[in-house]
């Protein structure tokens, strides 16, 4: 359908008045948007993360099911319960200090942590790869700061044509177009021949943040069949 | 100031003091390690208290690691279940076969060693399980070498030697939404290089031989060395200890014994 | 007087034989028999004739010469004579037997050139006189569905000499996706020949029709190799895993196919 198309959030932060105004913004346009994704963060210290978590698991009707992937605060979540490799959770820590890991440890329950691990790490749909930061690591923040070498890398290692991420929590959408390189490889059996790589230029797009920001939030749509990514700012 | 590289020696004992002779006959300044000290081969002990004795500067490959935690290999290293139980054979008897101050030494190792704009790894810069083809894509590679500050990048773990310039590299970025609004802006990326040192003690190139690097500060003059030794004693060694036989005749042919790296462009997420 | 067609096939080992009957075998519209003497009942040729033409009647083990006054007057008897077989002895005496030798193109002078009325040219193999008959082992391999890349690894291994020298290498190998093949290796010519029987995929359990291998060399490390085909198949649970994948991925083909 050539007017299909996704819709991509993340950074929800337990702001669930933030996410319903993302939800309305998507039903007055139910017609277009096929697909929601929640690329992870929907936990945070700002808010009731509980009913967060209630609202996504439990989509109403005529809503669209989220796909939802783990972010930072998901992490730091498994890594209190002991299910990542860090108990003592030292990224948190020095986030929000030992107080506000006792806060997050107390918004959810162990049922819901053991939701938690059934979440993907990312989605891999068509050429787009859908993630909270990058392969490389869930706290792996892109932005336009990003060195454009580090970029590529993401890009390469993403395999995708499109990597939309949610980490920093800023909207921004960049093309990176490797132009060229020359390689020179020698072996044992002597000098290889000269390469000289190009690629076409591939996007990554961040997607701003639903919850952080009181009264507004960002969400973007893509289309695949159009290849086209628009802005959305949702005020509440 | 003249150096040699070497990495992967795996326990083999033959193999590495061929090495250190001709390392002696090539006047060389200063050895570097890049792990992999134990592992597959017949003398593991007897390999870490010669690097040990000569205070050779060692980085902690992926088996030093792997002997330090108990672990094994990642599966993604085996091309297949009989090398995988192969891997898993060698694992155990390295296991039963270590040292204790060995095991000890071993877990010291740092992961990376800095000297001026020269960096040493054992896979790379990421892990110490990353391999870094020759054949994988340029720009990544590239990444590799620019995320650690320094002009040449010395890695092993692949276990064929192989020099790789990457030169001119030239990256655009535009900008359509955020930050100071539409911007075009062109990078470009100044000469950088891999070098691989190969492997001493399990060849995987197609001959018994050792293989190492020897780098000139000076004139950055890279200089490839194979060196044949006495390869049917280690061979002898293998079966003598117990380990797996089938790896007497893969040493040599020059195969792999049981870990390969197979694809370019994956990123082991160990 | 019509009577059956018997035809004598002999030549080296790795020469063609087996190769040249069955392509004999597949085009025939006579009923045919396919016999080699001294082979046992159970082997990978047999098992391959059978595979490859099901409607090919198999003579197994030592049927003696009355069988063949039970012929129909239009059938068609190939007969394999092994290395181990006598040229001269009178295998189908009274009934005309007609002689072919499968031989290598260079080779101009032999015993077979004498026996022979026809030659078929065949492999091009280098005949060196070995100062000893190889060994023969053999295993069944019946129920076991090999990991592909462990398979091809052993195999490398074994025609590489890994466990002692190898000069003929036949099996038939099960695969996880529910083919067989029947595999071939000679010494002296490059590389190993692979060839996919005609079967019906077995994605349900173990297989029940036989596999299995043979080879033949000098100095075999027979309980190695025996070790090491066992470490390169795969366990039930492997096995049952990738059965269902491939179930999975071809559901509508056995929807048309039923």
């Amino acid at each position: 359908m050539i007017n299909s198309y996704w819709a991509i959030c993340s950074g929800i932060e337990g702001n669930l008045a933030a996410y319903e105004a993302v939800l309305a913004s998507i039903k007055q346009q139910s017609d277009t948007i096929s697909d929601l994704y929640i690329l992870g963060d929907f936990l945070g210290l700002q808010g009731n993360n509980r009913a967060v978590i209630e609202r996504i698991q439990s989509p109403k009707v005529g809503e669209l099911t989220p796909q939802i992937c783990l972010g930072w605060w998901e992490e730091q979540c498994l890594n209190l319960h002991g299910l990542r490799g860090s108990l003592d959770a030292p990224e948190l820590v020095a986030k929000v200090g030992t107080d506000g890991a006792k806060l997050l440890w107390e918004s959810i329950d162990w049922e819901l942590v053991q939701w938690l691990r059934t979440l993907h790490f990312g989605f891999h749909e068509l050429d787009c790869l859908l993630i909270h930061g990058s392969t490389v690591s869930y706290a792996d923040e892109l932005t336009l700061d990003t060195p454009a070498i580090q970029l590529c890398d993401r890009l390469i290692r993403a395999d995708a044509n499109n990597l939309f991420c949610g980490r920093s929590g800023l909207v921004f959408e960049c093309w990176v177009e490797p132009k060229q390189l020359q390689s020179q490889i020698t072996t044992l059996d002597g000098p290889q021949t000269l390469h000289e790589q190009g690629k076409s230029p591939r996007r990554i797009v961040g997607v701003g943040n639903v919850g952080r920001t009181k009264g507004q939030g960002n969400y973007v749509l893509y289309n695949p069949a159009t290849d086209t990514v628009q802005f959305k700012t949702v005020c509440y | 100031m003249k150096l040699a590289v070497i990495s992967c020696i795996h326990g083999n004992l033959e193999a590495l003091n061929a090495v250190l002779s001709d390392i002696d006959q090539h006047k060389a300044d200063q050895i570097y390690c890049l792990g992999d000290l134990v592992g597959y081969g017949p003398h593991p002990n007897a390999v870490v208290e010669m690097i040990r004795s000569l205070d050779i500067p060692t980085c902690q490959g992926c088996w030093d690691e792997d002997i330090v935690e108990g672990l094994n290999a990642c599966e993604c290293s085996y091309p297949s279940i009989l090398a995988e139980n192969r891997g898993r054979a060698a694992h155990e008897w390295t296991n039963a076969a270590i040292h204790p101050e060995v095991r000890e030494y071993l877990s010291t190792l740092p992961l990376t060693i800095r000297e001026s704009n020269l960096c040493f790894v054992h896979g790379s810069p990421n892990s110490q399980h990353e391999y870094l083809l020759p054949s994988m894509d340029g720009f990544a590679a590239l990444e590799r070498v620019l995320s650690t500050e320094a002009d040449v990048l010395f890695c092993g773990h692949t276990h064929v030697p192989y020099v790789r310039d990457l030169n001119e590299g030239t990256i655009s970025v535009r900008v359509t939404q955020g930050g100071d609004g539409k911007t075009d802006r062109q990078f470009t990326m100044p000469l950088k290089r891999i070098i691989n040192a190969g492997s001493v003690g399990e060849p995987r190139h197609g001959r018994p031989n050792a293989t190492y690097v020897l780098y000139d500060t000076e004139t950055t003059q890279v200089t490839l060395r194979e060196v044949p030794y006495d390869y049917q004693r280690t061979c002898a060694a293998i079966i003598e200890k117990g380990l797996p036989p089938i790896f007497a005749w893969r040493l040599a042919q020059g195969l792999e014994f049981a870990e390969r790296a197979d694809d370019p462009s994956h990123v082991c997420q160990r | 007087m019509r009577s059956p067609s018997l035809i004598a096939v002999a030549g080296p080992s790795g020469g063609g034989k087996t190769t040249w009957i069955v392509e004999q075998l597949k085009h025939s519209t006579h009923p045919t028999f396919y016999f080699s003497p001294g082979l046992g009942p159970i082997t990978v040729d047999l098992a391959r004739i059978n595979y490859t033409c099901p409607t090919v009647q198999v003579i197994v083990g030592d049927p003696g010469k009355s069988w063949l006054t039970n012929l129909p007057l239009n059938a068609l008897v190939y007969c394999e004579l092994g290395v181990q077989i006598d040229l001269n002895s009178a295998l189908f005496d009274p009934w005309p037997c007609r002689h072919l030798a499968v031989l290598p193109p260079c080779l101009t002078d032999s015993e077979w050139h004498s026996w022979a009325d026809e030659i078929i040219p065949g492999n091009d193999l280098f005949l060196e006189n070995a100062e000893s008959l190889p060994n023969l082992w053999r295993s069944p391999l019946t129920g076991i569905v090999f990991d592909p890349p462990s398979l091809d690894m052993i195999l490398a291994e074994l025609t590489g000499g890994a466990y002692g020298e190898l000069q003929r290498l036949k099996g038939i190998f099960e695969m996880p996706d529910g083919r067989a093949f029947y595999i071939d290796f000679v010494q002296g010519l490059k590389g190993i020949e692979y060839t996919e029987l005609p079967l019906e995929p077995w994605l349900e359990g173990r297989p029940q029709r036989f596999s299995g291998i043979e080879l033949a060399g000098w100095n075999l490390n027979q309980k190695l190799i025996a070790d090491t085909l066992m470490e390169g198949c795969l366990s039930n649970e492997i096995l049952t895993h990738y059965q269902q994948q491939y179930k999975n991925l071809n559901p509508l083909e056995e929807a048309i196919a039923g």
